[in-house]
């Protein structure tokens, strides 16, 4: 190795490190980051929750709806939560920016909420998830995709079931 | 730092001590612990001690189901941490009897050799570095932050590619992620090339690691060594030549030996596979079928036990899973590369200068944390 050249060459192209915190540090595309929670698209089957090792996702009922939590102090950024996701409605943006002070280690915290909605049919209390459109064969409309969306489990699996002989005959 | 301690009643002319070295030691990058007895400047004697990383990660994994533990073995050793969920979901494909979509398997390869270049440039910056040739430290770990970037370019993160799922990969490349990957590689080919060159001329690395910590080729098969140690030590063995996975048997691999066991000889295995890596890398970019690149998310791993090995940067990987009808598994164990290798060291120490204990440890790449897991 000619030291004298790459000497030269490092004096031509200056450091290599990045300027940050004074520039922006360039980030990949891809970069596997903070976690972000899509409560509209959100089919609420938990599996998130399930498949996350480090236990960072906790999802509950409470007498608002189902909410979401992920701690980002537990999360380890594999992406499991986002591999598994049917809709990913999880997914792990690019964002990096997560020093923070000790008095805020309990606010890194990804929050959403799934509301309760009364069902435009029967008119029962349900939670506000989007349906589970991934078997319906054929795929649901844009239409049918909301109506299904503002029905309690109940009237959902009717609407599915007659749906499904409808397609049959 | 080690204090030294003299043992009475043996000075014969040099005076006999025995040296303490870790667990804490600006040597180590691990902690292990050392006792070595030693007459003037020579060793007699080495006693290694270990324990002091271990997080019970075995039990661990028997309380997560084949999901998680995908994450949880990738996190069991920095350096080699694609190999580990490799192996481990091989076992699982075993069980379930699964077969990996061709796409899949290329990009395993790939996920495998790109952590394979830059885990050996960094062993290899750090011989440099404890050989006190710090502008070659800087340089080599200058060449292996672009391995870095294509790491973090392509799988999203500089050290845990989350690229193994069971049944297949979780990432696709794209014709932006190939640029990445062939723009680095093409950065890096030259590089490595220079690196040999001088490896094989600079005067400093040669004093410092030629017949240095000699490992006889008896020794390294009574030992049971793998990966560059065996393979600079004679042995020609190979995980990925021996019991092909993935698509290696389509794969231009090479696999080179060296007779003379020494330092030079593991470093310069290292190098030899770094290039060879490249040259896998690209093959794989050339024949990179399309379709699917794994079998989805829901699958269904019976009852079961099986093997499954890889050959990590570090050498033969070999993965034992039991399962049984809950998610987590029955049991879980793995034999890591260092445990073979690390018995070795005795012998390569022995008779060796104080001053190359360092570089001789550095020169089987020891990985403690996922010895004691
Ligand atoms: S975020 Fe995805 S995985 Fe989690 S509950 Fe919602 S739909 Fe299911
Ligand atoms: S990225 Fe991994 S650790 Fe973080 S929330 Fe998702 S599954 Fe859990």
């Amino acid at each position: 190795m000619n030291f004298l050249r790459l000497f030269a060459r490092n004096l031509r192209e200056g450091p290599y490190t990045e300027a940050f915190p004074f520039a922006p540090a360039p980030t990949a595309k891809r970069f596997r980051g903070k976690i972000e929670f899509d409560a509209e698209t959100c089919e609420g089957c938990r599996l998130c929750e399930r498949v996350c090792p480090a236990g960072a996702i906790k999802m509950e009922r409470t007498a608002e709806g189902m909410t979401f939590d992920c701690w980002h102090d537990t999360c380890v950024f594999c992406g499991n939560c986002e591999f598994h996701c049917p809709t990913k409605s999880i997914h792990q943006t690019a964002d990096w920016h997560l020093a923070h002070r000790q008095e805020d280690k309990y606010r890194m915290v990804e929050h959403g909420l799934i509301p309760f909605q009364v069902c435009t049919e029967c008119g029962s209390k349900g939670l506000a998830t989007a349906p589970a459109a991934g078997s319906a064969n054929p795929p649901l409309t844009a239409e049918e995709f909301q109506h299904v969306k503002s029905l309690c489990p109940k009237c959902r699996g009717k609407f599915m079931r007659a749906r499904k002989t409808k397609a049959k005959a | 730092m080690s204090s030294a301690v003299t043992t009475p009643g043996k000075s014969v002319g040099k005076s006999n001590y025995t040296i303490p070295v870790g667990p804490l030691h600006v040597a180590l990058e691990e902690p292990m612990y050392f006792r070595i007895d030693v007459s003037g400047e020579t060793v007699n004697a080495v006693e290694i001690n270990a324990g002091h990383v271990h997080r019970g990660i075995e039990y661990l994994a028997t309380k997560r189901s084949l999901n998680q533990n995908i994450v949880l073995t990738e996190r069991i050793c920095s350096l080699c941490s694609n190999s580990h969920p490799e192996a481990f979901a091989m076992a699982a494909e075993t069980i379930a009897g699964l077969t990996v979509p061709e796409r899949g398997q290329y990009l395993r390869v790939i996920a495998g050799e790109v952590k394979r270049l830059a885990s050996n440039l960094f062993n290899v910056a750090i011989l440099t570095h404890l050989v006190g040739y710090e502008s070659m430290f800087m340089h080599i770990m200058q060449v292996r932050e672009t391995a870095q970037d294509i790491k973090e370019g392509v799988f999203g993160n500089r050290m845990d590619l989350g690229a193994m799922c069971i049944g297949g990969v979780r990432y696709d490349l794209d014709e932006e992620t190939i640029g990445i990957l062939t723009a680095g590689l093409d950065k890096i080919e030259p590089e490595v090339a220079e690196i040999v060159k001088t490896f094989k001329t600079n005067g400093s690395i040669l004093r410092r690691t030629k017949e240095i910590g000699v490992l006889a080729k008896e020794d390294a098969i009574a030992c049971g060594v793998v990966g560059p140690v065996a393979r600079g030590s004679g042995v020609d063995y190979d995980v990925r030549r021996e019991a092909p996975y993935h698509v290696y048997d389509r794969m231009p691999l090479e696999v080179r030996t060296f007779d003379d066991g020494d330092v030079w000889s593991r470093a310069m295995i290292r190098l030899h596979e770094a290039q060879n890596a490249i040259a896998i890398i690209r093959s794989c970019l050339k024949e990179l079928p399309g379709g699917a690149v794994n079998l989805g998310t829901k699958l269904d791993i019976p009852p079961g036990h099986a093997v499954a090995k890889a050959e990590a940067p570090r050498g033969e990987l070999i993965y034992y899973l039991k399962t049984n009808d809950t998610e987590q598994p029955e049991r879980l164990k793995w034999r890591v590369p260092t445990f073979m290798n690390w018995d070795a060291l005795g012998l390569m120490l022995r008779n060796a200068k104080v001053a190359d204990i360092a570089i001789i440890v550095n020169s089987i790449d020891p990985c403690i944390s996922c010895t004691e897991r």
